[in-house]
């Protein structure tokens, strides 16, 4: 891990602990009673843990999608609209195939990345070839990946049993197996732990990764060099829409066992903050997701024994992100005057 | 960065300050005018000092005079007085004969007219000592000439103006006294009639300047031909041939359609007309910091730039340890003076950073080398490592396309040298004949 994000995670860490001991004297609760219950909440026993790393599971996907896109240069915020489509595909392939457990979970996850990178590279289609700022484009392909799947569940692929808006129930042996017996804990963070390495090695050791960041860092300088924006820009959104439809598959086939259009609370939204607080690296990420993953549950049990409402802490994670953010150009002040 | 380093600079004076790249003018220039602090020792002025940057501080956006009164805007109630701030920028233009068109923005404006207006803005404010950093750098022959005569007009009126540079003519031709500054200290100091060229470069490098390996004659096949070339909006019909073991030199002012031509013949810009040209290209951008490296990454990282798929050997995996001792080599060849090739570029001066771009684009042996600017705003010692491992490529056989804004370059390198002016070849010079006046006169033919 850098040296930059160790220190970017330090600080958010200490950050975050302050605003949380604020949040908690403002709620009239004693910041020792209030940590006492967000750690239990979110580290206190198996079905607590196995909670946290849920989510943790649930942003770090996503999260990695958008440091590919990032380190190339490409700042895409559809992470959310990737998730749905890559779980919306997930969810309905699971529901059709009948093979094996073991391939059946390789192709849910294999839809969910097609699905995501399909949704992805539009975006990257897009900046491509009529230089459309990614920026705007995923975030309207947000609305449009949500309109849609609303539309698809509750049209024309809607189950003849579903209460709601969703598709059917997966078969039982294609829910991922679990970690923790009887918890949402499954097997989707040994899989996005691999995909961090695999990510790791990918942009630090192979020439594709060492395009991709060049591309990012100076566009100009690795056009002359002879690397192709456009590719990059096609791949980069497409690798980065495949792993937040990975995270989609992960939250089908792990969690509800079927898509719904309630699938995600905004992973893909607090994954920039999660990649943003990882520095873009891997592995820098995986612990940032463990920290908002630690966040997410142990703030619900915060909210139930103390009465610090949820959305408290997350404005603190947007505090965070705000503070991350704001850090770049503070520090660039001092050097800006040559 | 500087020790012990003291200066003076009287009304009414040009006075030069040289010395290599790294030498600490610029940070000096910026004590001086109070951009940056330091550390010890103080600093007198009378009146204000105004500094104009190497790189231009204009916003791009906004026209000229919108640039020059910014800071200082006329105001009329809460709006700012637009015809008091025309009239201001046009008047202040015509008496130091800085011919600009205030309405026109920035961004469309060409080098040379843009560091008018930089002077401008900083004339805006009444400056009793004016620095200039680099100014010449980006600069046509005869924008040399205005903007000395400018300068020639400031000093009538009592203005101090300090020149930082590294080109000798200028000094020995305006300049009333020269500070060589070398890595951070005053070497010489002296008025410019008790000084002698020589002495000024000894004393810059430090030692005798390394010599350039002598030409030879070509007579190899052409590898480069280009028929017709036509870039919209940049270049009409234009044919050339580079044989091997030749350098052509093509002169012009900036933006006549250089850019084009290295651009088409580099194949980063699409086309009509035929190009036909080896293999294995070394091109040398013309603007280090945005076209040729990443300054935040290692020596190593940008090396490997554009030889990144080589450098993992068919594989996905780059080969470290290859592409640390194919950066060791660059670095032990083109002598780029370096703490660790670990560290990042930006930590490497100009002309060393450059050494390492051309260090680069040579060190495979190249056919055919693309070379635009090379030694822009780099120092003497560089310039001569540049200069030299340019004429051992074309000693070795390499076609050379040498696009340079500095005649001397040009006749100190050619074997032949191209005049281009609008997109379009005005004439040619070979046998190395170069007639400076009558390439002068073709640069700026209609």
């Amino acid at each position: 891990m850098k040296h930059e994000s160790a220190k970017a995670l330090l600080i958010g860490t200490l950050g975050v602990a302050a605003a949380m001991s604020l949040a908690m004297i403002a709620s009239h609760v004693s910041p020792i009673v209030g940590f006492n219950a967000f750690f239990y909440g979110a580290f206190g026993g198996k079905q607590e843990i196995a909670e946290t790393l849920a989510s943790t599971t649930a942003l770090l996907f996503p999260a990695l999608g958008i440091a590919i896109a990032f380190r190339a240069g490409l700042f895409n915020i559809g992470a959310e609209g990737q998730l749905l489509v890559g779980g919306l595909l997930a969810g309905w392939i699971g529901t059709r195939i009948d093979v094996p457990p073991a391939p059946a979970i390789a192709a849910i996850f294999i839809a969910g990345a097609l699905g995501g990178a399909l949704w992805g590279a539009i975006a990257g289609w897009l900046k491509a070839t009529r230089g459309a700022n990614e920026v705007i484009s995923t975030l309207m392909l947000n609305f449009i990946a949500a309109s849609l799947a609303l539309y698809l569940v509750t049209g024309p692929l809607r189950a003849p049993d579903a209460a709601g808006p969703e598709l059917s129930l997966l078969p039982h042996a294609y829910w991922l197996p679990t970690l923790l017996s009887h918890t949402r804990a499954t097997i989707a963070l040994p899989i996005a732990l691999l995909a961090a390495f695999a990510l790791r090695y990918v942009l630090d050791r192979t020439w594709y990764g060492y395009r991709l960041r060049a591309a990012g860092e100076a566009p100009e300088a690795a056009r002359r060099a002879g690397i192709s924006l456009s590719r990059v820009a096609l791949w980069a959104m497409a690798w980065s829409g495949a792993l937040a439809g990975m995270g989609g598959a992960a939250l089908v086939a792990g969690e509800l066992h079927r898509f719904n259009t309630q699938l995600s609370p905004g992973y893909g939204f607090i994954a920039i903050a999660v990649a943003l607080v990882g520095g873009l690296e891997p592995l820098a990420i995986c612990l940032a997701a463990l920290a908002f993953g630690a966040l997410e549950s142990g703030g619900l049990a915060l909210q139930a024994a103390a009465a610090v409402p949820k959305d408290a802490i997350h404005v603190i994670e947007g505090v965070l992100v705000f503070a991350l953010a704001a850090r770049r150009y503070l520090g660039a002040r001092g050097t800006a005057t040559r | 960065m500087l020790d012990d380093v003291d200066l003076t600079c009287e009304a009414g004076e040009i006075h030069a300050l040289v010395g290599e790249n790294g030498a600490g003018k610029s940070t000096l220039a910026g004590i001086a005018a109070g951009e940056l602090s330091a550390d010890a020792g103080e600093i007198e002025r009378d009146g204000r000092i105004g500094l104009v940057h190497q790189h231009f501080a204009l916003i791009d956006r906004l026209c000229v005079w919108e640039n020059v009164v910014l800071g200082n805007e006329p105001r009329r109630l809460a709006t700012i007085d637009r015809h008091a701030a025309r009239t201001f920028v046009r008047e202040l233009g015509e008496r130091y004969g800085l011919d600009v068109d205030p309405d026109a923005y920035v961004e469309d404006l060409p080098v040379g007219i843009r560091q008018r207006v930089e002077l401008l803005r900083e004339l805006a404010r009444n400056p009793s000592i004016l620095i200039l950093d680099e100014p010449t750098a980006a600069l046509s022959p005869g924008e040399v000439g205005r903007l000395f005569a400018t300068i020639a007009r400031l000093t009538e009126n009592g203005v101090g103006v300090l020149v930082i540079t590294h080109k000798l003519d200028e000094v020995f031709a305006h300049a009333g006294r020269v500070t060589v500054l070398r890595r951070g200290i005053v070497v010489e100091r002296r008025p410019i009639a008790e000084i002698t060229r020589e002495q000024v470069a000894r004393a810059m490098i430090g030692g005798e300047i390394p010599s350039i390996p002598a030409h030879q004659p070509t007579d190899g096949p052409v590898l480069v031909r280009v028929e017709a070339l036509a870039v919209p909006g940049a270049i009409e019909h234009l044919s050339l041939r580079i044989a091997a073991g030749e350098i052509l030199g093509v002169a012009g002012v900036e933006g006549n359609g250089q850019s084009a031509l290295a651009d088409a013949l580099a194949g980063l810009t699409p086309f009509r007309g035929s190009v036909e040209r080896p293999a294995r290209v070394g091109v040398i951008p013309q603007d280090r910091l945005v076209e040729a490296v990443i300054p935040g990454w290692s020596l190593v990282e940008n090396a490997m730039l554009g030889r990144e798929r080589a450098a993992a050997k068919g594989s996905w995996r780059i080969d470290r340890a290859a592409a640390r001792a194919q950066c060791a080599a660059i670095v032990e060849r083109f002598d780029v003076r370096t703490a660790s090739i670990d560290a990042p570029l930006a930590t490497l001066s100009g002309g060393n950073q450059q050494k390492l771009v051309v260090g680069r684009a040579l060190i495979d042996n190249p056919e055919f080398v693309i070379a635009y600017n090379p030694t822009r705003g780099i120092d003497i010692g560089a310039t001569a490592t540049v200069h030299g491992e340019l004429l051992a490529a074309r000693n070795r056989g390499a076609a050379i396309l040498l696009i340079s804004f500095e005649l001397d370059e040009l006749f100190a390198l050619s074997d032949r040298i191209v005049v281009i002016a609008r997109g379009t070849l005005r004439g040619e010079f070979s046998d190395r004949r170069f007639d400076r006046d009558a390439i002068g006169r073709l640069m700026v033919s209609a």
